[in-house]
Order: C-alpha cells, then structure tokens, then sequence
C-alpha cells in the first residue's frame, strides 16, 4: 500500500498538492502580529522587568544595596522622631537605582526581609528604550513609586 | 477622438506608427510597470498571509503605497559599479534581462481583434504569424542578460549565479520550446491571436484539447517557465541561502531595480502566454452553456465584448500571477542536482511522448 502511495507521490505529485493545500488555508488564518506601537502583549504574569519600591513597607535595611552585586542602588536616610507612636524611625533621604547597569538578576528582592516585599521586579513594565543615559535610566524614589508608569491594560488592548 | 486621429495622419501611418505607439505607451505606463509595482505588493502581502503575518501595511492604508516607497528609496540609493567589474558588460546586462521581456509582450493578444469585436481598436500591438517563435526567441535573450551581468560582476558569487542560470536555462528550454509545440499542433498557426481564435473554434480551451495531453503540456509549460523566469523553487541563480544573491549580488539601486523588473516581466509575461496557448486567451468561459451567458459580461454598463475580453485575459492572468506567489510561499528550493535531474530525466521525456502523442492523435483520427 504504501508502495502504492510512494507510486502515486512520484506522478501525481500528492505532496507537492498537500503543501499548497497547507499554504492556502493558512492565508486565511487569523494573523498573529502585534502592531507593537499601537497594541502590546501583555507579559506573563511573573515577568522579571522594571523594579517598583513600596516606600511605606521598607524598612530601611540596605540589604538590598549590600547583596546588589554591582552596587547600582544607592541609599541615604536619617532617624526621625515619629510624632504619633513617639520613637525613632528611620526615614530615606534617598533610594536611586542606576538602571543603566542592571541585569535585573533580582537578588535585591531575594534579601528584601520585609513580607510582602518592599522591592520587586514583576511590574510588567520592559520599555526602557530612552535617548540619553540620565534621562530614564536613573530612577529616584518617586520614580520608583510610580506605579502607574504603564497604565492598566484594557481588555482590546491585550491580545 | 480616435477618429478624428486618423483622418489628421492619414490611415496607413495611423494603423502602422501612431495606434501602435499609443498602445505601446499604454500598455508599459498604464499596464506592465503598474502591474509590476504592485505585485511586488501583492507578493509581499501575499507571502505574508501565509505566513500568518499581515506584511508591509505602513505607508498608506494597507501599505498600498508602499510601492511608490520602494521607488523613491531604489531611485535615490547609490548606483555602485565595483571596480574590477567589466563596465560596459556591467552596465548592459540589466537592459538585456528588461527588454526582452517587454518586447514579448507586443505579440501578446490582451483582447480581440477589431473584427471580431466589433470595436474600433484591436486590443493587441501587433498579430505576427510567427509569433510564438518570436516569443521564444526573445525569451532566450533574456538568459543572456543574467549570465553576462553574473560575468561582468567579477565576483564568484555572481559569476555562480550566471552559470547556474545558464545551466538552468539549457535544460529547461528544451521542455518548454516542446510543449509549445503542442498547442501549436492543435492550433495550426503560430499567430497568437490565431490560436486564440482556433480555441474558440474548437470550442474548447486547449488544456483540455487531447485529453490528457493538453493538460500534460499545460504542466510542463508552467514548470518549465517557473524554471525560465527563475522562480521559486527553481530560483537557484539567485539563491539567498547559498549564493548572497547570486547574479545580481553586486549590483545597487536602479541597476538592481532593472533586474527586479526583468523578474517580474518574465514572470507576467509566462503567465500571458500560458492564459494565450492553453486557457484560451481572452475568451470567456463557457461560452457555449446556456445559464453561463451572464460570463460574457454585457450585462454590465458600458461593457463592450473587447473589454469584457480584457478583463477575462487579466482575471486568468492575475490567477497565474497568484500561483507565481503561491508557489514561492509553499516549496523550497531544489538542489542543482534535483534541478538537472527533473528536466532531463521527467519533463523532457514526458514532453516527448506528448508530442508524439498529439502526433498520432491529430494524424490519425
């Protein structure tokens, strides 16, 4: 039987046919480009991208800065009196990332000890594509903050 | 219009100088070069679906006017002549590959003639009664446009890509001069307008003359002019994979464009003489089914048998040209030995036995 077919193949060309066959239902076939500037895919749900800071949640302990394994975050802070519980606290005076050298290896969110973490990675924000070094590839803490850097997808939007 | 033309030169000059020169203006500036820039779209967008992506569809809505782009960048870009390149032969080639192409299509009958239409143009440049031999042997020169181009590049990548065409167009010119033969015999004429006019006779398109010899020539043509116009997935003289771009790998701009065009031409032109020899021409289908009359499309405001011959002529064509693409979106390329081995040991075989076939056929019954 398959003789046959082998027979078959070599004069009627069956699978030449069978391929052009493959080609034409496939120009039908609903097409799966992203037109990127105007529509995005929306990243997995654990992407590794752009870091995010919850101010209110860190306390302060640098381990962040320390295990980051080229030093690219920097931060400065002070003790302050609370006026409402009445004791010290530690205040940031400063929390800036150089993004430029990142290689998002995410092991400032590993040492974060706070629960939830005060610093991760899973914002779903990768366009970080800028003209010039300074210009958004050095983050300061209200950067950091700014949640709203992309804003939420809308339903036709995600594909 | 056209008659008060003719009464200003006088007949003789305007049926032999001043309406051919109109249609040959005509047919290159509002028909060909068109036709061409937009089945490089058509190509593109086509190649594109079947890959499941939507292809070029930024300049003007739906990318329609991206041809008008590629022209602007291939006019502006920078016409480079290596410097070990043989000029002369260098800078002839393209013309050489172009020419011919476009000379062909002035024997190509597009629609009726005046007398059978009834209307006052004929709706071809000229009617030779050696046509199809013309055909072939303007088709021949085109070869020698890529060789001597491949040559005078003066690099082994286009200097491969030329032999290749050589080679390549030795072994499929034999099958194809042969099946040209075929729907010769059936019509008894080489005007191509004669064997659109025997088809209507006959009252049958010749694919299905003979059955099924018809039909075998018809396939041979067809590979076998892939093949001559170096498509895919006989487009070894070019071959991107092996050879960067083969015969015209050192060639920019507009020198490029001209090669591109000759492609294209080539690929019109096959299709327009396989719509002629084998599909009829521009007759339209079924002539003689009585609930098929609508097919002849008088119906339709403003629409003269020439016309409406026209438009069946590019509907077939347009049919083949899509084929062209179809076939570049479905096959790889085939070896240079699988190459040789299809046109000497299948197609030529085969081709002889179809003739001798209809031979028999036309002789004996």
């Amino acid at each position: 039987m398959s003789a046959m077919r082998g027979l078959l193949d070599r004069f009627m060309l069956l699978d030449l046919f069978s391929g052009l066959g493959i080609t034409f239902r496939h120009l039908f076939k609903k097409k799966e480009t992203v037109q990127y500037p105007e529509e995005r895919c929306e990243p997995a749900h654990r992407f590794r991208g752009m870091f995010r800071l919850d101010e209110e949640r860190c306390i302060k302990c640098t381990l962040c800065a320390r295990d980051c394994p080229i030093d690219i975050i920097y931060i400065d802070w002070h003790q302050e009196m609370n006026p409402v519980t009445e004791k010290k606290e530690k205040a940031l005076d400063r929390f800036d990332i150089d993004v430029q050298r990142c290689m998002f290896c995410g092991l400032c969110e590993e040492a974060c000890p706070t629960n939830p973490k005060s610093i991760w990675l899973t914002s779903k924000t990768y366009e970080l594509a800028s003209y010039d070094r300074w210009e958004n590839l050095y983050v300061d803490i209200d950067e950091l903050q700014d949640w709203k850097v992309r804003p939420a997808y809308t339903d036709d939007e995600v594909r | 219009m056209l008659e008060a033309l003719r009464e200003a030169v006088g007949p003789t000059l305007f049926t032999y100088a001043v309406s051919p020169l109109f249609k040959i203006l005509a047919l290159i500036f509002l028909g060909v070069l068109p036709l061409i820039m937009y089945l490089v779209l058509a190509e593109r967008k086509i190649l594109g679906f079947m890959q499941v992506r939507l292809g070029p569809n930024r300049v003007g809505p739906w990318g329609i006017l991206q041809p008008v782009a590629d022209i602007a960048k291939l006019l502006v870009k920078e016409d480079v002549i290596p410097n070990k390149a043989v000029r002369w032969a260098f800078v002839l080639a393209p013309c050489l590959v172009v020419a011919p192409a476009f000379v062909i299509l002035a024997v190509i009958p597009f629609g009726p003639s005046a007398e059978q239409s009834g209307g006052a143009l004929d709706f071809f440049i000229t009617d030779v009664n050696v046509g199809l031999l013309f055909v072939v042997a303007m088709a021949t020169v085109g070869v020698y446009g890529i060789i001597i181009g491949g040559w005078a590049s003066n690099s082994k990548f286009s200097l491969l890509g030329g032999l290749r065409s050589a080679a390549q167009m030795i072994s499929y010119e034999i099958p194809q001069g042969f099946s040209l033969v075929i729907p010769l015999l059936m019509a008894g004429t080489m005007s191509l307008q004669g064997v659109v006019g025997a088809q209507f006779e006959q009252g049958r398109w010749f694919v299905f003359q003979f059955f099924p010899f018809g039909l075998i020539a018809f396939f041979i043509y067809f590979v076998a002019g892939v093949a001559e116009s170096n498509r895919n997935p006989f487009d070894l003289p070019e071959a991107e994979s092996e050879l960067v771009a083969g015969f015209h790998t050192e060639y920019t701009g507009m020198r490029f464009a001209l090669f591109f065009l000759g492609e294209y031409a080539n690929m019109i032109v096959i299709s327009a003489l396989a719509v002629t020899l084998f599909l009829g021409g521009w007759l339209a289908p079924f002539p003689n089914v009585g609930w098929a009359s609508f097919l002849d499309l008088q119906w339709i405001p403003f629409m003269t048998p020439g016309l409406a011959g026209l438009i069946w002529f590019s509907a077939k064509l347009f049919a083949f040209l899509f084929v062209y693409i179809w076939f570049r979106g479905t096959f790889p390329r085939y070896r240079f030995d699988q190459l040789m081995d299809l046109g000497w040991k299948w197609l030529i075989p085969l081709v002889l036995f179809t003739v001798f076939g209809v031979g028999i056929w036309k002789t004996l019954l």
